[in-house]
């Protein structure tokens, strides 16, 4: 209090360049995040078509919504199932390949650019490609499923129970930036743990059981809580490949919104979806976020 | 004499453990390569080829004229200066609001700090696509800016996003406080501070910040889609999404589209490689 008291002029003038620093962001904030999402919420309650002025229709779009609505259900199950599935693929697949690099192996920069590499493909060009080898007679992965004795052609994207495990695939291949921020918390792992580990004559499985997924934690809830937002909001796939099929299976909440707000214009009931959405990442997050205390350690935690 | 001869065991135990582990990678390196090249090894390739069973792995002839015909369908070159004219100034715009918002956080002091902060770090939380509406009722509706690159450009003039900021911050926080209060005592301002003394330090995380604003703006399709009407303000993403219905299924076409499209994020990406991963280790993403 003294302090600030004391450096009061130079301080004033701390202030200031402050607030001149911080105005763009917060103008950002405010005006492209905080209050659009005030916006959703009471756009959500009008009747709002297209060109014409907006009425009131009360919870008209949210009863709509729940109950006759045709795609939201499938919606809301699709996109969990395909979140799911490529964020803990995505996950496993990104630890691994950061402790194989973390460990003393020839060209290692090497690796670790290519791994990377999918993740800097502009993702419509990735799913275009990809639908390529996922293609039912003539695709790769037909040819390998082939050398690997499956007689039948598998329709991967135009199956739909095939078409979200296919995509959660691609997903997958395309979490270089895990791996990247795994390998970089798995250098900042205290070598004395595990020298410690190691005096007490642990074995390499109870080193990395004890010391190194513990030390990790933190990282794994950072990671598994970015890439649980991304990929709720998956849109790109359906917009340049499957357009919500086949059955409806790739008909993801954000896609869902796009059709309704800007191919048929209805507005207010894309705004009840948006705020739907909100709540629902709102959920996950949350849940997230109260088991994280049973099983994220921090350094120097209490306990 | 035992000792010695345990540790020479366990070193030994220790290089076929790496070795083995090295073996793995590459696998893991070969199968996450397989689909790039696969791509490209299609969009080489005449459409008998193409559509030979048992594929082969290589083309017997690498056709590049699939490039020079699919210019024509897909203009790559006046897609890929859309996309620039789109992504240079926002990259711009977000790294330079981002390093000043995370510059204020990190080392100046004012009143509201820790509020201004949580609301900030808080946004992280937020998933953009659920403003998608009314920000797109502000652009077109309010500032009438319909089939215009600006409702894509101005918001990156606006922060650049919570997580930058934030990468920014901790990086300056790293970095200590000594040398820019050896620059006060001489008389620099905060911002002769930030610029001359923090600026050449920070470099590898202003280098990542502006990496990952070009990602993010580069793996868009949505926003491009809704605020981009005619054809020839397409970008990259758009025209490769529409492509498919306009070449049908040519897919040695649509692959060597693909691959053309793979170029320039490939290529930055080489560019900035070295400081990009340091600058993620070094902020070694601690809470």
């Amino acid at each position: 209090m003294r302090k600030t008291q004391r450096l009061s002029k130079v301080g004033r003038k701390e202030q200031r360049t402050a607030y001149l620093c911080l105005i763009p962001a917060f103008i950002g904030l405010i005006f492209l995040t905080y209050v659009p999402l005030i916006e959703v919420f009471v756009i959500s309650f009008f009747n709002w078509r297209g060109p014409t002025t907006p009425t009131w229709a009360g919870i008209e779009n949210y009863v709509r919504l729940f109950t006759t609505d045709p795609y939201f259900k499938v919606s809301i199950k699709v996109t969990v199932i395909y979140s799911l599935l490529s964020v803990i693929g995505g996950l496993i697949y990104s630890l691994i390949i950061a402790l194989l690099l973390n460990r003393k192996v020839p060209a290692r920069g090497f690796f670790r650019a290519l791994f990377y590499l999918p993740y800097v493909l502009p993702a419509a060009a990735v799913y275009i490609g990809w639908s390529w080898l996922y293609e039912p007679n003539f695709g790769l992965f037909n040819y390998i499923l082939k050398l690997c004795g499956v007689q039948e052609n598998v329709l991967f994207l135009n199956d739909s129970k095939m078409v979200l495990p296919s995509l959660a695939l691609v997903a997958v291949w395309l979490s270089g930036n895990l791996i990247v921020i795994f390998l970089a918390g798995l250098q900042n792992v205290p070598r004395v743990y595990h020298e410690a580990a190691e005096m007490d004559g642990a074995n390499a499985w109870q080193r990395f059981r004890h010391v190194t997924i513990p030390s990790m934690t933190p990282i794994i809830f950072y990671n598994l809580l970015m890439s649980l937002i991304t990929n709720m909001q998956v849109v790109t796939p359906s917009m340049a490949l499957t357009q919500g099929g086949p059955n409806k299976q790739t008909m993801f909440i954000t896609y869902l919104m796009y059709r309704y707000a800007f191919k048929s214009n209805q507005i207010g009931y894309a705004c009840a979806i948006s705020f739907v959405f909100f709540i629902i990442i709102a959920i996950f997050t949350g849940i997230v976020f109260s088991t994280s205390k049973t099983w994220v350690y921090y350094e120097g935690g209490e306990d | 004499m035992q000792k010695n001869s345990l540790f020479s065991s366990r070193k030994r135990r220790e290089r076929i453990t790496d070795t083995l582990c090295f073996v793995v990678l590459v696998l893991f390196a070969c199968g996450a390569m397989l689909p790039i090249w696969w791509i490209f090894r299609s969009s080489l390739m005449t459409n008998a080829e193409l559509y030979a069973f048992p594929p082969a792995f290589f083309p017997s002839k690498w056709l590049f004229s699939n490039y020079v015909e699919t210019l024509e369908a897909y203009p790559f070159g006046q897609y890929l200066l859309n996309t620039a004219t789109i992504i240079v100034p926002s990259v711009f715009g977000g790294t330079v609001t981002a390093v000043l918002c995370g510059y204020a956080f990190a080392r100046l002091r004012f009143r509201g700090k820790k509020f201004l902060f949580t609301l900030c770090v808080g946004s992280m939380l937020l998933p953009g696509m659920v403003t998608l509406i009314p920000l797109y009722l502000m652009w077109t509706r309010i500032f009438g800016l319909t089939d215009s690159y600006l409702p894509l450009i101005l918001p990156y003039f606006c922060g650049g996003g919570a997580f930058n900021i934030f990468l920014i911050r901790q990086f300056i926080s790293s970095i200590p406080r000594e040398l820019d209060e050896a620059a006060t005592i001489d008389g620099a301002g905060p911002m002769r501070v930030l610029w001359s003394i923090l600026m050449p330090a920070i470099r590898a995380a202003v280098i990542v910040v502006a990496l990952f604003l070009f990602i993010q703006m580069w793996n868009d399709l949505l926003q491009q889609t809704i605020y981009i009407d005619s054809p020839e303000k397409f970008t990259i993403a758009i025209g490769i999404s529409m492509l498919k219905s306009g070449l049908k299924s040519d897919f040695a076409k649509i692959m060597a589209a693909t691959c053309m499209a793979f170029v320039p994020g490939v290529v930055i990406y080489l560019c900035g490689q070295k400081y990009f991963v340091e600058g993620i280790v070094m902020t070694g993403m601690k809470n």
